[in-house]
């Protein structure tokens, strides 16, 4: 049997895998676990370099509490929240749209089409900054929430776009010929029969994009400045005061803030899993 | 009312064509089937016919219509794939009425259709059931249900019965027979597998490479047919081909028998090379001959086929009783009735009549 399992290998073997698991898990998970402790810490240990001791006192309370009271985390909270979920539900509309119309219909310039949709994802989004607050400027919505939504789905939906026209792809197509026969419309088809057989595809790249917009400092820092329009990943930095480092905030703030990507992905696992193989097998 | 009229009927991908032209009538209410090896393009003719495949030359007919550039919806035709095509998430019911809801029937004849297509294949017990709950031979009953319910002018088969056991396929054989009296609509039926074409068809279309080789009646064919490819493809087991030659106005083919066949049709000259063909069940063993070698012996029940080795290396099957064929080993001969053969010339490998 290939692998052989853990408890059929040789005593030597399985001592190494005991001891080498959890050393390789402590290294894997240090960067957390430091950020994690230093969230509980006292600004005392911060300015007197305890930064991998234990802490001197457990401030679990009163820096959770601080963050919220102190500065607008909430606000910037609130933010990501306004910012993420239009944004997914956006690329995901316009994706399964596009998805279909790449997977179902043949046209002559289909694959070329489908190739921009994918070599827009292989250029480094660092190269389009200036352009893009240029354009945001432009369009009236730079230093809102309405310039991260607009160009999250913009630059979420290449993605998404090559992910269902390939899931779509996999459906039999015999389902979209029956009812073309039947005189089912387009939409209809695109509604009634692919939709509801997307879901598992829906909820997998749904919660993809939403960590992935979630997670982005980037455009948040570059198309927005202050507590009225950043998300969470950008407004932790205002934790800081202007003169003194407050780590133990600004971890904190880090835990707030990758909460929510983690409730989600605990609760969709199934999900997340399947939408990272989706497509791998057949 | 609609029968079908192919009118050279050509479909073209790039520069290859692989259906080359075909003219074919199909009467109202007959059913037709389709039959050939598989790249033949018997499912392409057929999706042709069903709009899904582009026509490039030629126009098809239906009933008074043409329909060669008219959407599939347009046709007035049904189509049951060989993957049942069922939305899988969608019970019986709303599979079969899915077509006629999108289109804005009202509801009370919708329900009175599906309900009369379920009576008619027996599916009352499993309207309310996805398909994933069904079984095979189930979801065939309501991929054809669904074509039922658009009460069209013309049923098209694709394959149904290829994913199907070979007890259930022998089920729903009888199934569509029965369905085809019950509706009296034109079918057309696509299959690899001769057996279903011999059994279903008024009228059957043996295809090769995108060509007719011959239309006709399944006993037509079977007695009566034209060329080698189709004395091949009809009949189990398959016909005998063995080489043969013209000599003084008699057949002499060595691999049937070292003495020569008086035939009652104009022979070609002498010296010419023909093929004769005989079926298995037209040939008799003689345990006293010595002609042939018996290679293996399989038992069918009441049939035996004996697979015998000539002393050309040529090999025949024959098709022998039960209480004859226990006993046989070794060396046999063969002894057949002259009018039972088919002679074919070599080359062109047609008929001769």
């Amino acid at each position: 049997m290939f692998p052989t399992p853990i408890d059929k290998t040789s005593s030597a073997t399985r001592v190494a895998y005991k001891v080498a698991l959890p050393v390789a898990l402590l290294l894997w998970l240090l960067p957390l676990l430091a950020v994690a402790l230093t969230s509980v810490r006292s600004s005392a240990d911060i300015t007197s370099g305890n930064y991998w001791g234990w802490p001197t006192s457990f401030n679990l309370v009163e820096n959770y509490t601080a963050i919220f009271t102190n500065s607008p985390l909430a606000a910037y909270l609130l933010n990501s929240f306004k910012v993420t979920i239009p944004a997914v539900l956006g690329a995901i509309a316009l994706s399964s749209l596009t998805g279909f119309a790449l997977g179902i219909y043949k046209f002559r310039s289909n694959l070329f089409v489908f190739f921009l949709f994918v070599a827009g994802n292989f250029i480094p989004f660092q190269i389009l900054m200036v352009p893009v607050r240029d354009l945001s400027i432009q369009l009236g919505v730079y230093n809102s929430i309405y310039a991260l939504i607009l160009f999250h789905i913009a630059f979420q939906t290449g993605f998404c776009t090559l992910f269902m026209r390939n899931f779509i792809r996999t459906l039999p197509f015999d389902l979209i010929e029956a009812a073309r026969i039947e005189g089912v419309s387009d939409l209809r088809i695109f509604w009634y029969v692919v939709l509801p057989l997307m879901r598992p595809a829906l909820a997998a790249l749904s919660v993809l994009v939403f960590t992935f917009v979630w997670n982005d400092y980037f455009w948040a820092t570059v198309l927005t400045q202050g507590a009225h329009a950043q998300p969470i990943t950008a407004g932790i930095k205002s934790l800081n005061g202007e003169w003194i480092a407050a780590w133990h905030l600004v971890s904190a703030g880090s835990v707030v803030a990758a909460l929510p990507p983690v409730l989600m992905f605990f609760l969709m696992q199934k999900h997340f899993i399947a939408g990272l193989t989706l497509g791998a097998v057949k | 009312m609609a029968g079908i009229t192919l009118n050279k009927a050509i479909k073209r991908y790039g520069a290859v064509d692989v259906i080359h032209g075909i003219d074919l009538e199909i009467e109202d209410g007959e059913f037709c089937v389709l039959v050939g090896p598989s790249g033949c393009g018997k499912s392409t003719l057929l999706r042709m016919v069903a709009g899904l495949e582009e026509t490039s030359g030629g126009d098809i007919h239906i009933g008074s219509r043409n329909v060669t550039r008219l959407d599939p919806a347009a046709r007035g035709v049904s189509m049951v794939f060989q993957t049942y095509a069922l939305y899988p998430h969608m019970t019986v019911a709303e599979n079969m009425s899915f077509g006629l809801r999108m289109n804005g029937h009202p509801k009370a004849e919708i329900a009175a259709k599906v309900k009369a297509a379920a009576d008619i294949l027996k599916l009352n017990d499993y309207l309310e059931r996805k398909p994933k709950a069904l079984s095979g031979g189930q979801r065939q009953r309501v991929a054809i249900g669904r074509a039922i319910v658009r009460g069209p002018e013309v049923f098209l088969f694709d394959e149904p019965l290829s994913n199907l056991d070979a007890e259930l396929r022998v089920e729903m054989r009888v199934e569509i027979a029965r369905l085809h009296k019950e509706i009296g609509a034109t079918m057309v039926y696509v299959t690899h597998d001769q057996v279903e074409a011999m059994t279903l068809a008024d009228k059957i279309v043996v295809l090769r490479s995108g060509r007719i080789e011959q239309v006709g009646t399944p006993l037509d064919l079977y007695h009566d047919p034209d060329n080698r490819f189709v004395a091949g493809f009809i009949g189990s087991p398959a016909m005998n081909f063995v080489k043969a030659t013209v000599r003084d106005g008699r057949v002499h083919a060595p691999g049937l028998s070292d003495e020569a066949f008086a035939v009652d049709i104009a022979l070609p000259p002498n010296g010419t090379d023909l093929l004769v063909g005989v079926r298995p069940h037209h040939i008799a063993i003689d345990p006293q001959g010595a002609s042939h070698t018996l290679i293996v012996k399989e038992a069918l029940g009441a049939m035996f086929h004996a697979y015998l080795e000539a002393p050309t290396g040529e090999r025949i099957v024959v098709e022998v009783p039960e209480a004859e064929a226990v006993g046989l080993q070794g060396e046999v001969g063969l002894r057949m009735g002259p009018d039972r053969l088919l002679l074919f010339d070599a080359r062109t490998e047609l008929r001769l009549r």
